[in-house]
């Protein structure tokens, strides 16, 4: 059943990335290549050491027509405020004027000079260039061409953006959740020591054993395959119990703990038993009672009542956790997980 | 109200170690030799975590790729139907399918939530219900499994996948009913 939602996710995530590159391309919508023609000023004061002592790169400011650009790119420079002024002629509207940053060599005037440029972008970016800048993954900044003609004029050109969500699926998506994955493990080895060493104390000064003793009538109930005294039990209470409280990384340790023990009863190797699922659906169904985390949100978002859902929690983690019993303990008379269960060596 | 958050508030912070005081002050008390037992059962931290990082890097990788590749905004637009016919607003979908998914994708979601629409309205109050009465489900099945080499779940995916619905729907209806 994993098998299907991890090919699930997989298909789905790549196949939406795919379609979703592929219309972008069809539609044109970044106008790869495509330039816009400008007037650019450099600064008086060129790229140096300033009095500080830093080096400064090379400025500049450039103004684009509100004509030349609905011309190159089909949109209106400036459509909010168009809207907002109810006019249908954009050359009304006031020109785009920015500050540049060159990253090469301050551009001489003619048909050779080319340099690349990075343009601030705030909310009086124009949306298409914004759109390119949050593709391009830049911190802020367009990243774009300038190119001279023999005029004297220049034509300003955004960095090509292609294969967006691909390149997302591959970085954000694969790789850094592969990093991610180990570093999740890594850390919980400091918290798994402690609370697996603390659990040892409990279980030697007999605290589990008296859990374990005082919720018999209902441990025996939910998990009839396990004798009553098995470490597995006290285990699995002291994990459900952190749950309640809401401990979730003193829970993580204590439910290995108890799937350890659980596997120790199982016939099969490599197949889950009707107390491990019983124990894994009471895990995913949450028992918290307080959700401590959602309140400490709440109120910094300016709540003016950041419990008052504790009551409506309590009531759906409730009746979550019986339908996922109920449910599982249905599902296990089922013929195909019965029949999972025959045979094979033991473990 | 704000007396009662910060009381929440300081149980969380002191929980882990009142806990663990409790249980070494037993130990004392029951004369088990506590520095000797604790040891012997934190050797076991490391191998457990180990043994579960290939099960976490398929499953964390296979989640990373659904997230950066949108299919959210898919899934949102196909199942919409659906949850208007049972009345749960749109907005609260991406919660409702994040939750199992991912935590920390889930906290985004929330906070994300809270800013377009506030903490206190009805959406904001399905978000907070979902988020407290749902689990990460995936994640806790590839690691509980993983970590003693279970690869026939049997009926323990379904059965979770359940409880997730139902924890939507009731989260929808109860916030519906008691606000």
């Amino acid at each position: 059943m994993l098998n299907y939602i991890w090919l699930t996710l997989i298909l789905l995530g790549t196949g939406v990335a795919v379609y979703s590159d592929w219309r972008d391309v069809s539609t044109d919508r970044y106008r790869n290549g495509v330039g816009v023609e400008c007037t650019l000023t450099q600064d008086a004061t060129p790229a140096g050491t300033t009095a500080g002592g830093d080096v400064q790169a090379g400025g500049g400011t450039i103004t684009v027509v509100a004509s030349a650009y609905s011309a190159a790119y089909g949109e209106k420079l400036n459509p909010n405020l168009s809207n907002l002024l109810n006019l249908s002629n954009t050359s009304d509207l006031s020109d785009l004027v920015v500050r540049v940053r060159f990253l090469g060599a301050v551009p001489t005037v003619g048909d050779s000079a080319r340099v690349g440029i990075e343009i601030p972008v705030d909310e009086t970016t124009p949306s298409l260039w914004r759109e390119i800048q949050a593709a391009q993954k830049t911190d802020g900044f367009l990243r774009a061409t300038l190119r001279g003609d023999a005029r004297g004029g220049w034509t300003l050109t955004p960095d090509p953006v292609r294969f967006v969500r691909l390149n997302a699926v591959t970085n954000d998506g694969i790789i850094r959740y592969a990093k991610v994955a180990v570093e999740l493990a890594i850390g919980l080895i400091g918290i798994m020591a402690l609370w697996l060493g603390l659990m040892k104390i409990a279980e030697q000064a007999g605290m589990v054993a008296l859990l374990s003793r005082i919720l018999r009538p209902v441990t025996t109930r939910l998990f009839p395959d396990v004798p009553p005294d098995h470490p597995a039990m006290g285990a699995m209470l002291m994990n459900i119990s952190a749950n309640m409280l809401g401990l979730a990384n003193a829970a993580t340790p204590l439910g290995l703990k108890a799937m350890e023990e659980l596997n120790k009863l199982n016939k099969k190797v490599g197949t889950a038993t009707d107390a491990m699922c019983t124990f894994l659906v009471i895990n995913t169904s949450s028992v918290q009672l307080i959700p401590a985390t959602v309140i400490a949100i709440r109120a910094a978002s300016g709540s003016a009542n950041p419990t008052e859902i504790i009551g409506p929690v309590i009531f759906a983690t409730t009746i979550n956790t019986l339908v996922g019993i109920v449910a599982v303990r249905l599902l296990s008379k089922m013929r195909i997980f019965r029949r999972q269960l025959e045979g094979g060596k033991p473990a | 109200m704000s007396g009662f958050v910060d009381v929440i508030q300081f149980l969380s912070v002191v929980a882990i170690p009142a806990l663990a005081l409790l249980i070494v002050l037993t130990g004392v008390f029951r004369k088990v030799k506590i520095y000797e037992a604790f040891v012997e059962g934190a050797k076991e931290g490391f191998t457990v975590a180990v043994r579960i990082i290939p099960y976490l890097v398929a499953m964390l990788v296979a989640i990373g790729i659904f997230r950066a590749g949108g299919a959210m905004d898919i899934l949102t637009s196909i199942l919409s139907p659906i949850t208007d016919f049972i009345g749960m607003p749109a907005e609260t979908l991406p919660m409702a399918l994040m939750r199992p998914l991912s935590g920390s994708g889930a906290l985004g979601v929330m906070s994300e939530t809270f800013n377009a629409h506030g903490a206190d309205s009805m959406i904001g109050r399905m978000v907070s219900v979902m988020m407290g009465s749902g689990e990460t489900t995936f994640y806790v099945l590839a690691v509980y499994f993983g970590s003693v080499g279970i690869a026939r779940t049997r009926q323990a995916v379904p059965a979770g996948i359940i409880a997730d619905i139902v924890s939507i729907v009731v989260s929808v209806w109860i916030v519906q009913m008691v606000f």
